[in-house]
């Protein structure tokens, strides 16, 4: 009985649904706390991306009169969806394990892709031409990080694969017990680029500037998210909340699983990877930079990012142990 | 590839006020341009026909929050002219100092709203850290932040005693070092110098075509300011460089914009060391005669021009003036067409409009 229970135990309470949701709002308001401190601001309080949720729960949404009704209705749903799976298969060093059953690194790859499709499909129903840029938008920035993102997984999938007799291996319980074993990838100099590519991926996946181009503000007028209102947008920002502890979360399950022993002991070490993880790869890196035009941004990941996870690749082929 | 039509204003983020583009577009590019204006129209120029001359001054200065200062100077000098009333020398120089001041802050204004539209906000933050300096001087001076009730006909209202003068020059020696940092940081940063060089370049020939004023025309390289060329106040006492840049582009403008700006706290330190003691203005109420005058000068934005006539009673028959903005907004066709979608906003706010003044 209790094991028929444990999908939706995992997939509405935890790890993924309500902890996801929580840590993802404390991931943001942590965010935004350090960038306007790194401005010389005070800043918003902690606890303000759960205010702000809250505050567009109790707000009536509108639809505009040129939008496909139903497809913008439905589109936020899509995205919601989408990554609470995906949450359901980060796995928490020393916490929890996701059961192959539930899928594997090539399954959280296609549902990273959701959000983005879910922002496109959006913005593209809501009948604004700013949505219709944002759309097209969205879209080169996909091609654009894709590529490297895959690059930096397959790098990871080898790696272990190889190490444990196999070819490559896409089961996330495998690639965390690889490294509980022999020690993180992070100290592991083959693994390197692979950690700076996905570096180079995150801000871009999470659509914050120098890459958040497909919502630029001054630009579009947020794009997609422009005719969103109330409940739609708040189920918007669950999204990206989401997506901001599935990425953050993939990115400690690639590189630095380990965890120190104890439920709570490691659940709060997870959690400070995250944010550790964060303030270096979206914080630090929004505060310091501009946002970028999008031909200036495709350029840029084809170059730097999409080298670097080719130089990966044969890294890791060419520096296996021979049996 | 079919074109589409997006609209870009009369709200947008992006622009301070309200102006309403319609941008014909091609994929990301920009092929064609509207611009429509009277969003903000109130009849202040009618208004102005049914106030004494010194309600005016008050009513001028209530044009425009960046300029505010040079829209009352502007019009003490038509009436000045009108009247040949000399103003004291001491007072010259202080409406030197008050239109600098404006004019370090406004220059300011525009060159972190650019950071802003660049998705900069670290530097939008420091630039306007740095224009709190200028606020606090004219909190501190004028004891408003914003309209400063520096002029009144035939000289000025405020005084600098010794301890203010004090002040006033040591916060200049402040603002000196944080301008020469925020003038690198806009030459060398990749992410300013990425979205800024060679966008919306206006050439020379159209720069001249479309007759633009102020750091617009400067910055694509046209040597023409009202300080110089017909030198008001104190102008032609003082040593400064007018300052031009040759690209045409949204950096060279936002060049220009910072360099008068440090050129303004040099004009400054002057104006504090070299201003003679005497009254700050004529002790007799003056007796406008009828007739007709005109009065330019340089406000932040580009050369400012007040036309007045009179008929000899205690309100203007017509008074009416052309801003800067209104000569620059025409360009922004030249500018904007073949750009990119992404920097409609960036080159909108690189002719800095000021729409309250120009639609009044």
């Amino acid at each position: 009985m209790l094991e028929m229970l444990s999908p939706f135990f995992h997939l509405l309470l935890f790890p993924g649904g309500l902890f996801a949701l929580a840590c993802g709002l404390l991931l943001k308001g942590v965010d935004r706390k350090v960038a306007a401190r790194l401005q010389r601001r005070i800043g918003p309080p902690l606890h303000q991306p759960f205010v702000d949720l809250i505050k567009l729960w109790h707000k009536d949404s509108s639809v505009p009169e040129t939008a496909q009704s139903r497809v913008f209705a439905w589109a936020p749903h899509v995205g919601v969806t989408g990554m609470a799976l995906a949450a359901l298969l980060i796995p928490i060093g020393g916490v929890y394990t996701p059961s192959g059953a539930y899928g594997d690194l090539l399954v959280l790859l296609y549902l990273l892709a959701v959000p983005a499709v879910a922002l496109m499909i959006g913005g593209a129903a809501s009948g604004s031409p700013f949505g219709a840029i944002g759309f097209s938008r969205e879209m080169s920035m996909m091609l654009a990080y894709e590529g490297p993102l895959l690059l930096a997984l397959l790098s990871v999938a080898l790696k272990v694969g190889l190490a444990t007799g196999g070819v490559a291996t896409f089961s996330l319980a495998e690639i965390v017990r690889y490294q509980q074993a022999h020690g993180a990838l992070l100290f592991d100099p083959v693994m390197w680029p692979a950690v700076v590519t996905f570096l180079f991926v995150i801000p871009a996946n999470l659509g914050v500037v120098p890459f958040d181009i497909p919502e630029a503000e001054s630009e579009i007028l947020e794009g997609p998210l422009l005719e969103y209102s109330g409940k739609e947008l708040g189920l918007f920002q669950i999204m990206s909340a989401l997506k901001m502890v599935v990425v953050l979360g993939l990115g400690v399950t690639l590189f630095c699983p380990t965890a120190p022993g104890g439920l709570l002991l490691s659940l709060a070490w997870f959690i400070f990877k995250c944010l550790v993880l964060m303030v270096a790869s979206v914080t630090v890196v929004r505060s310091a930079t501009g946002r970028l035009r999008i031909d200036q941004a495709f350029s840029f990941y084809f170059k730097w990012p999409e080298a670097l996870g080719v130089a990966s690749l044969i890294l890791v082929l060419t520096t296996r142990n021979f049996p | 590839m079919s074109s589409y039509t997006i609209p870009v204003g009369p709200l947008h983020v992006a622009l301070e006020e309200p102006m309403y583009f319609r941008v014909e577009a091609q994929g990301e590019m920009v092929v064609g341009l509207d611009i429509t204006a009277g969003h903000v129209h109130r009849g202040i120029e009618a208004l102005a026909m049914t106030r004494n001359f010194y309600q005016n001054i008050t009513l001028t200065e209530r044009l425009c929050s960046l300029c505010s200062n040079s829209h009352p100077s502007t019009y003490c000098m038509a009436l000045e002219n009108l009247a040949s009333i000399r103003i004291p020398e001491r007072a010259e120089y202080l409406r030197v100092i008050a239109d600098e001041i404006k004019r370090v802050a406004s220059n300011l204004f525009n060159c972190a709203i650019l950071g802003h539209i660049i998705g900069f906000d670290s530097l939008f933050k420091h630039v306007m850290e740095t224009r709190e300096i200028m606020q606090d001087v004219k909190e501190t001076i004028y004891g408003n932040r914003m309209d400063l009730a520096a002029n009144c006909i035939g000289g000025v209202k405020y005084d600098l005693d010794e301890e203010r003068s004090k002040y006033l020059w040591q916060q200049m020696e402040r603002m000196k070092k944080h301008l020469d940092e925020i003038y690198a940081l806009y030459c060398k940063n990749s992410f300013v110098r990425l979205r800024t060089e060679g966008v919306g370049v206006l050439s020379k020939e159209d720069a001249l075509r479309f007759a633009v004023v102020g750091p617009v025309a400067r910055g694509s390289g046209i040597d023409y300011d009202v300080r110089q060329k017909s030198p008001y106040a104190a102008y032609d006492r003082l040593d400064f460089e007018v300052q031009t840049e040759n690209g045409g582009d949204v950096l060279c403008r936002a060049k220009v914009r910072l360099r008068e700006a440090q050129q303004a706290v040099r004009l400054i330190q002057q104006c504090v060391t070299d201003m003679p003691a005497g009254p700050t203005c004529i002790d007799t109420p003056p007796e406008i005669p009828a007739g007709e005058a005109i009065a330019k000068s340089e406000a932040p934005r580009g050369e400012l021009i007040y036309y007045l006539r009179t008929d000899g009673s205690d309100i203007p028959e017509r008074l009416k003036w052309r801003v800067p903005s209104y000569m620059n907004w025409d360009a922004l066709k030249s500018m904007l067409v073949g750009d990119k979608i992404s920097d409609i906003a960036l080159i909108v706010n690189s002719i800095d409009p000021c729409i309250s003044c120009t639609e009044r």
